[in-house]
């Protein structure tokens, strides 16, 4: 009795993995595969889209942009949409007014970075801990607590149509979470290169300067990089502060273009600017996909 | 020279300046460090490690000090200001703060539609964005090759969609007469029959939901839909609780929801205070009292719980002193300070500590609903909820409207009460004052009451919105509801009708949510790294046990990778406040009210009007819910599987 019931369940296990088998078989093998790639190139055809349509855009004559029609690229490249912007003085200002800014804002804040996270991961000093924690803390304070008195205090000074308010907090490290991230980094450097250096007389700054550092480029470059991006895109500080067609940078440059009552809309001319806009942060990011990607992760990890 | 060149010269001159500032800021604060270190007695290694410490980390001290701890005390005193840019400030108390929460005035409502424009990109949107990216995520999470090259295209959009560009391109994209998205989905609808049945019902309902929330928005009658959401919750949570056989566990979830009960009532008393609607201040004591109740009956026994009951005492007897002297108003106050006082002084004193306070709080919370919703249990107003519960619906003859006017018009009872009563039943059973056979009998009660009501409230809020028309002209109320619909009904007929994405109010916030989901590749990349944090082992036991992919992700992957989960959640809801820069670029003076997140609204009061006393108000009430989920995101996390 006991043998059959046996026999039975054992028919009954086989039989159920032979399906689960072959459902996996179907979902690994060759045709799974296939089908996974399709389902891949097509949500990548989803996301890429929107870039394409604005490069195509960009070629158009305002005819075409005009008509209700799909073709992705005009007839016949229109490059004069870009010669149009080549000839205008406030484009070449917009532009160097953004790289101007963003240089500035990278070398404040990555070398000022550098230096406080070097204090919170490499060095012991009283009070530490509890700096720390308030610096933490700030990461919670949304930054629009803040940006209405500050635009208060550098009203006050002044410095409103100057490049000041956008670049100069950044000299004071902008960013805990930034902070965090490369402070995460040097803690993982090995702590024999302090005592070395202790040994050898080094001061912290000698530390600093001559063993992490150089040791720390792969966070530097990582936290670099989501600077870059956050500068260039960067609208909102622009727009407040500048205030004056000549001090544009590329965002406000670009959405600018946009405010524009013309009708018809020149559609071609506004994604030609959005193309050159966009061109910069598209190649950094394609050179240094891995930093962002680690970035991210480190990022999410801890939450 | 261009004016461009002469502004980067003045910034390199500035910034040299800035540099040599801190370079001495930091040598004063690090000998300062030192000074302090050596007074107080410290050796001479700890001297010098206090100076270099402190030297290297000041970049980041001085900049909070200017930066963040001066502005935003000073943006605490604009926001008691009426301060507006070059003008003379003048205290106006929480006035700021009473024109925003109570919605008052034209300022007050923009504010208020924000608010509501907010929430409904966290209701709404954040499901469908953390959908999008959970499947982006398992679709790159196996070792193909090639894979990486699709995770780069999906990150993609998360850099490109922080800039105006790419934002403007969707706005051409999405333009509703002629743009690519509407002719391409037309293109599909004219080709295959299904797919235009799927299109038409998804504009319908589009339409039909937006329309209802803008409705609820500017206010107009809801009628019983109103206990819809409070008796659902409710029937839920009661259901809930029964199923759960551990009593521990039990416990537990009834105390964590008793919290965000008690929460959510505590504020809505807050704002009732402070608009006034019942006395200021009587109103204000309960409410803090019961808050900070909340948090002391969750904390150990010790200094921080002693401090604050101490504190909540003070401020229960400083209030009414204070009124007393300021207006002649003291008498009123004296009952719920002896409310608070007696309670927080037994906690402080004796051993029942969460006796004391169980009991101070149902004292206060009975005193605040009689208080602050006087005639509430009068014969029609009970009427109404019995009505609704026995399912007779009011509604049967709608000719008379007597049951709409009196009933829904204006003085309907609060659902405030149904969420009061809630909590009520979570403490009793988290507290443990009720044995094993009280708690079922309460539960399956409850569940059964609140489940009539929602079924009550549900039926006549059906017949309620096809008689709106009727009922909008005999109560003289303004029909929002539907108007939207029925102007864009009228414009474009059926056969024409074409999603309308920025052109219209009732389409500009799915478009908004449409761009997000396209950019949601940082929630992918959280997802990825905690789906390779998921060990292998589960699985291959999973499959010796014969489950079933869809079974291995429910069981397995979903509880795994809750906490990544959790995060986005708060993270989403954060961003939905935040939202700035897509609602810049795609607004128009047509959709700007209707897209307008609380960033966009704090830009336009503060900088283009330049209030900033209100503009410091709104700021620090968004920063204050911000904190809020961020707490709450760390404190409810232990109930997401950390493994």
């Amino acid at each position: 009795m006991s043998a059959v019931a046996t026999g039975t369940d054992m028919t009954a296990v086989r039989g159920r993995r032979g399906v689960v088998g072959r459902m996996r078989n179907v979902l690994g093998g060759r045709f799974g595969v296939l089908v996974i790639y399709v389902v891949l190139i097509g949500a990548a055809l989803f996301f890429l889209f929107p870039v394409a349509w604005m490069t195509g855009t960009s070629l158009k004559t305002i005819e075409e942009v005009q008509q209700p029609q799909l073709s992705l690229f005009p007839a016949e490249p229109q490059w004069t949409n870009y010669e149009k912007l080549f000839a205008e003085r406030n484009f070449y200002r917009a532009y160097g007014n953004s790289i101007f800014t963003v240089a500035m804002v990278l070398l404040g804040t990555v070398s000022s970075i550098a230096v406080v996270a070097f204090a919170f991961s490499r060095l012991t000093w009283p009070g530490k801990n509890l700096v720390f924690g308030l610096m933490l803390g700030t990461l919670m304070l949304p930054a629009q607590a803040t940006l209405v008195p500050q635009y208060v205090m550098f009203y006050e000074l002044g410095w409103l149509r100057t490049f000041n308010p956008i670049t100069l907090p950044g000299f004071f490290a902008g960013g805990a979470a930034l902070v965090f991230l490369l402070r995460q980094f040097m803690m993982t450097l090995p702590h024999e290169l302090d005592e070395a250096a202790e040994i050898d007389g080094a001061n912290p700054l000698q530390l600093f300067w001559y063993v992490i550092l150089p040791l720390s480029r792969p966070g530097i470059a990582t936290i670099t990089v989501f600077l870059f991006v956050g500068q260039w895109n960067n609208l909102v500080q622009p727009l407040l502060y500048l205030q004056r067609a000549e001090l544009f940078t590329m965002p406000i440059y670009v959405a600018q273009k946009n405010n524009l009552q013309e009708s018809p809309i020149p559609w071609q001319d506004i994604m030609a600017a959005s193309v050159l806009f966009v061109i910069p942060v598209m190649i950094v990011f394609i050179l240094t996909q891995r930093y962002f990607i680690e970035g991210i992760s480190m990022t999410g990890s801890k939450g | 020279m261009d004016p461009s060149v002469v502004a980067r010269l003045h910034n390199l001159y500035w910034s040299i300046g800035t540099v040599a500032f801190i370079i001495v800021g930091s040598a004063l604060v690090g000998l300062l460090a030192r000074r302090v270190t050596a007074v107080r007695g410290g050796s001479l290694l700890t001297q010098r490690r206090a100076f270099w410490g402190y030297a290297m980390a000041s970049p980041w001290i001085l900049g909070f000090v200017i930066f963040v701890l001066g502005p935003s005390l000073a943006s605490l005193y604009y926001s008691l200001t009426d301060y507006r840019l070059g003008q003379a400030i003048e205290w106006s108390g929480l006035d700021n703060y009473r024109t925003l929460l109570g919605g008052l005035g034209a300022h007050g409502r923009r504010f208020m539609q924000a608010m509501y424009n907010s929430f409904y990109y966290a209701i709404v949107g954040v499901p469908l964005q953390i959908a999008t990216s959970l499947i982006m995520a398992l679709l790159v999470a196996r070792a193909l090759p090639g894979i990486s090259l699709f995770r780069l295209v999906f990150y993609l959009p998360v850099i490109l969609a922080g800039g105006p560009a790419i934002l403007l391109a969707w706005r051409y994209m999405l333009a509703s007469n002629g743009g690519f998205v509407n002719v391409t989905l037309k293109g599909f609808a004219d080709a295959f029959t299904p797919f235009d049945w799927l299109y038409r019902t998804f504009i319908f309902l589009t339409e039909t939901f937006n329309a209802f929330y803008s409705g609820v928005i500017r206010s107009d009658p809801v009628g019983p839909l109103m206990y819809l959401l409070p008796a659902t919750l409710g029937a839920g949570l009661c259901l809930v609780l029964a199923a759960i056989r551990d009593p521990g566990l039990r416990k537990g979830v009834a105390a964590t929801a008793a919290e965000v009960l008690v929460a959510l009532v505590a504020l809505a008393l807050l704002r009732l205070a402070l608009l006034d609607e019942v006395g200021v201040h009587p109103g204000l004591i309960s409410g803090v009292a019961m808050l900070a109740w909340f948090g002391a009956s969750r904390m150990r026994a010790g200094r921080s719980r002693r401090s604050t009951l101490i504190i909540t005492a003070l401020l229960a007897v400083a209030v009414p002193v204070i009124a007393a002297i300021g207006g002649g108003h003291g008498g009123g106050y004296v009952l719920p300070a002896v409310l608070v006082v007696v309670p927080s002084l037994a906690a402080l004193l004796g051993g029942r500590a969460g006796l004391a306070l169980g009991v101070g709080a149902a004292a206060n919370a009975l005193y605040l609903l009689v208080r602050l919703v006087p005639g509430q249990l009068d014969e029609g107003k009970l009427a109404t909820l019995g009505s609704l519960i026995s399912l007779r619906s009011a509604l049967r003859d709608p000719g008379t409207l007597d049951y709409l006017r009196t009933g829904f018009a204006a003085h309907a009872p609060s659902p405030l009460w149904l969420v009061a009563l809630l909590a009520l039943i979570a403490t009793a059973i988290a507290a443990g004052w009720l044995d094993r056979g009280g708690t079922r009998a309460v539960l399956l009660g409850g569940a059964g009451l609140f489940g009539l009501l929602t079924l009550g409230s549900l039926f006549d809020g059906i017949t309620f919105f096809r008689q709106f028309d009727v009922i909008a002209t005999a109560t003289g109320a303004v029909n929002h509801h539907f108007a939207l619909f029925r102007q864009v009904t009228a414009q474009f007929p059926d056969s024409t009708r074409v999603p309308l994405w920025l052109g219209n109010e009732l389409w500009s916030k799915p478009s908004l949510i449409l761009i997000t989901m396209w950019s949601s590749g940082g929630g992918m990349l959280i997802f990825l790294a905690a789906l390779k944090g998921v060990p292998r082992v589960f699985y291959e036991a999973a499959e010796v046990d014969g489950a079933t992919a869809w079974q291995r992700f429910w069981r397995i992957t979903l509880p795994m990778i809750s906490p990544a989960m959790f995060y986005n959640v708060v993270i989403g809801m954060i961003a939905a406040l935040q939202t700035f820069e897509a609602v810049y670029i795609i607004q128009n003076t047509q959709t700007e009210q209707s897209i307008a997140s609380a960033a966009y609204f704090l830009f336009v009061r503060t900088f283009r009007q330049l209030e900033i006393g209100q503009g410091a108000a709104a700021s620090w009430i968004l920063a204050v819910i911000i904190v809020v989920l961020t707490v709450a995101q760390f404190r409810y996390s232990r109930w997401v599987h950390y493994s």
